[in-house]
């Protein structure tokens, strides 16, 4: 009941004409990238980023979560009606989709998505509304040992279950965490890793990595492939909308699986994109009419829609609560949330019962202004398709260079965010993790800090992540997801030699679709 | 054209001598234990050692013929290197310029020269938008933002 109680007090705060007016604003802007290819939610967060930095930290996060929505929404418009996944969580939704646009049905296929989307965002909030003030309770008992096993099992997660090979996302978590040190070390004061560079004793700002390796990263992987839009109808008939919505609860089951995969996938950090292809892959399987899937079949929109969103959702609480974002743009949002002076983690839920409460309304609120805002704005940014693509990615370049200076007026961030441009380009062209690249260099600091507090607890001894129940089982966790991969490995070795690099092939396979 | 072998390797080449470069470099902070905890060059030298583990690792697959790789042979073919050479170049020439002529100049610039030079816009057209993007810069952060952006070293020689 008291969950209930904050809640309505989150209405208060994030049902007002000013935020409002923000959730509108950061919908629209979050279609608009969602929609254009090369731009997704981790990029469009990070460009506005610089700009919320002046705001309340209730209003800039409900600013960039609404944006984070409308991605979500925009980026199953352009996979239905152009066959060009926006985001690359909806390129699972594109198997389906698109047929059915193509057969013309688009309509339906949108109302689907929309509706399944809708679902799966639901099902997400309601979950994070019920987790969030048990999750406050948990709380009070973290002290620097805990903190520091939280981070561990963050980043040995990524590890294990993040999907990308192991060793790849260990080279990626080293290189975050040592770009994060540089500059001055907040414990002993001594200046580290400037390699000589005087202007790096201020360290490296995560905005400008994230600018880096999301906005000029992807450009450089989207301009690779010329895109060829074909766009079918994008005429919206209001009739046809609701008779797809009505057929929804016919598929129940797929939309309650679905949903679980999401919210599964949502807060171990899987990320919404293996969501939705989990989800897409477990209901071809087990649905009745899975030889027909990707000839336009609604079970295939629904499966995909669903846990993508239901992802995109559940991933904003393990941010909060533990500080372990669940995606690539939840990371962004975490780095924000440092900038705005709040740290996330459990005592968030306490100390900053407002920002935590008012989120969790306005996800409530945004996600219906965005359903209303995408269906009336089909055709408008239907149309924006047409810009050519030569036109945008300069715009977006000058972009990533102003708002690369204008975090602390310095000229060599434009430079470093160049050169973490080629980065992400070349790890996203290898399948080296993104995610876990941010992640450490938003929270390096904080685990290393927690880290030697708890040495200096303990006077050197390990013994101390091992003193108290919560402790111990969060190391174990953190353990034992770090060894899965070898674990598996070893399985698969041992069962069939020859099958092993097959496996792997294929799996790296699905990820280039 | 790049194969992804030797994508892999370069990568892996580039990601280790990072890691040798951070351990390295931590070692003048010290690592180990010492009368104030743990030292400060301690954290820093373990992520360098774990990069440059990694690294190796990352390199000795990459390298091996045919395993994970055999999916995709070809990173990145010929005409794709042009296209993101194409984009990233004329990228780099903007932000090295800035110092020189600022920031104004140098995007009025770019985004005249790639879209006029390569013709995907008409000449009228691009010499429109080259002269919107930097009002459009100086509205949102010299006046809205009050964020000042480098007027570079020719307007500092006007005297601007």
């Amino acid at each position: 009941m008291d969950n209930l109680e904050q809640l309505l007090h989150g209405f208060t705060i994030a049902v007002t004409l000013p935020h409002l007016a923000l959730m509108v604003i950061g919908v629209l802007l979050g279609i608009l990238v969602g929609v254009l290819p090369g731009l997704g939610a981790p990029n469009g967060v990070s460009l506005l980023l610089p700009l919320t930095f002046g705001m309340q930290p209730v209003s800039a996060i409900i600013l960039l979560s609404s944006m984070y929505w409308g991605a979500l929404f925009g980026g199953s418009v352009t996979s239905i009606l152009f066959n060009i996944p926006g985001e690359p969580s909806s390129v699972a939704t594109t198997f389906d989709g698109y047929p059915m646009a193509r057969d013309g049905r688009p309509t339906t296929a949108l109302a689907t998505a929309f509706g399944s989307a809708a679902f799966g965002a639901l099902v997400g909030v309601i979950l994070i509304t019920f987790l969030a003030s048990w999750v406050a309770q948990v709380a009070l008992a973290f002290g620097p040992p805990e903190y520091f096993a939280v981070y561990f099992l963050a980043f040995a997660s990524f590890v294990g279950m993040g999907g990308a090979p192991p060793i790849k996302t260990v080279v990626a978590l080293g290189i975050g965490f040592a770009i994060a040190a540089i500059g001055i070390d907040t414990v002993s004061g001594s200046v580290r890793l400037t390699m000589g560079i005087d202007e790096l004793v201020k360290g490296v700002n995560f905005v400008v990595a994230v600018m880096g390796l999301f906005g000029i990263g992807e450009l450089l992987v989207a301009v690779e492939e010329e895109f060829h839009a074909h766009a079918v109808s994008s005429k919206i008939d209001w009739r046809e909308v609701f008779r797809a919505v009505a057929q929804l609860p016919r598929h129940g089951i797929a939309l309650l699986r679905s949903a679980a995969i999401g919210c599964w996938m949502g807060i171990t950090p899987g990320g919404p994109t293996a969501a939705s292809f989990m989800s897409y892959g477990i209901a071809k399987r087990f649905s009745r009419r899975g030889r027909h899937f990707g000839t336009g079949e609604v079970e295939g929109i629904i499966s995909p829609e669903t846990a993508d969103h239901a992802a995109g959702t559940s991933a904003l609480l393990p941010m909060l609560a533990l500080g372990i974002p669940g995606s690539a743009t939840a990371a962004v949002m975490m780095g924000g949330l440092m900038i705005w002076g709040l740290n996330p983690g459990p005592m968030l839920f306490v100390d900053q019962k407002d920002f935590v409460w008012g989120l969790i309304a306005s996800m409530y609120v945004g996600n219906i202004v965005a359903v209303a805002l995408v269906l009336l704005t089909v055709p408008v940014f239907a149309a924006l398709m047409r810009i050519p693509f030569a036109v945008i990615a300069p715009l977006i370049v000058i972009i990533c260079v102003v708002g690369a200076y204008s975090v602390s007026n310095s000229y060599l961030d434009i430079v470093l965010m160049l050169g973490f441009g080629v980065l992400g380009y070349l790890f996203k062209k290898l399948f080296y993790p993104l995610a876990p690249l941010v992640l450490a260099i938003v929270i390096g600091d904080k685990a290393e800090d927690a880290f030697r507090q708890s040495m200096l607890m303990s006077k050197g001894s390990l013994g101390i992540f091992f003193q108290n129940r919560l402790v111990t089982t969060l190391v174990v966790a953190g353990m034992t997801l770090l060894l899965l991969p070898l674990v598996l490995q070893f399985v698969r070795l041992r069962r069939k030699p020859g099958d092993a690099s097959h496996g792997a092939a294929s799996a790296e396979k699905v990820k280039v679709i | 054209m790049i194969s992804r072998r030797v994508l892999e390797i370069s990568t892996a080449v580039l990601t280790g001598g990072f890691g040798v470069a951070v351990a390295v470099s931590s070692l003048d902070n010290g690592i180990g234990w010492s009368a104030a905890g743990v030292d400060a060059g301690t954290f820093p030298f373990l992520t360098g050692v774990i990069i440059v583990l990694g690294s190796l690792y990352n390199l000795v697959v990459g390298a091996l013929p045919g395993g994970t790789l055999a999916s995709v042979p070809v990173a990145v073919t010929r005409t794709e290197l042009r296209r993101v050479a194409g984009l990233f170049v004329p990228a780099a020439i903007y932000v090295a310029v800035i110092p020189l002529i600022g920031m104004y100049l140098a995007s009025a610039l770019y985004i005249f020269a790639v879209l006029a030079l390569p013709r995907h816009q008409s000449m009228l057209r691009s010499l429109a938008m080259a002269v919107a993007t930097p009002l459009a810069l100086y509205v949102v952060f010299e006046r809205m933002f009050l964020v000042s952006l480098p007027h570079g070293a020719l307007a500092a020689a006007f005297g601007l």
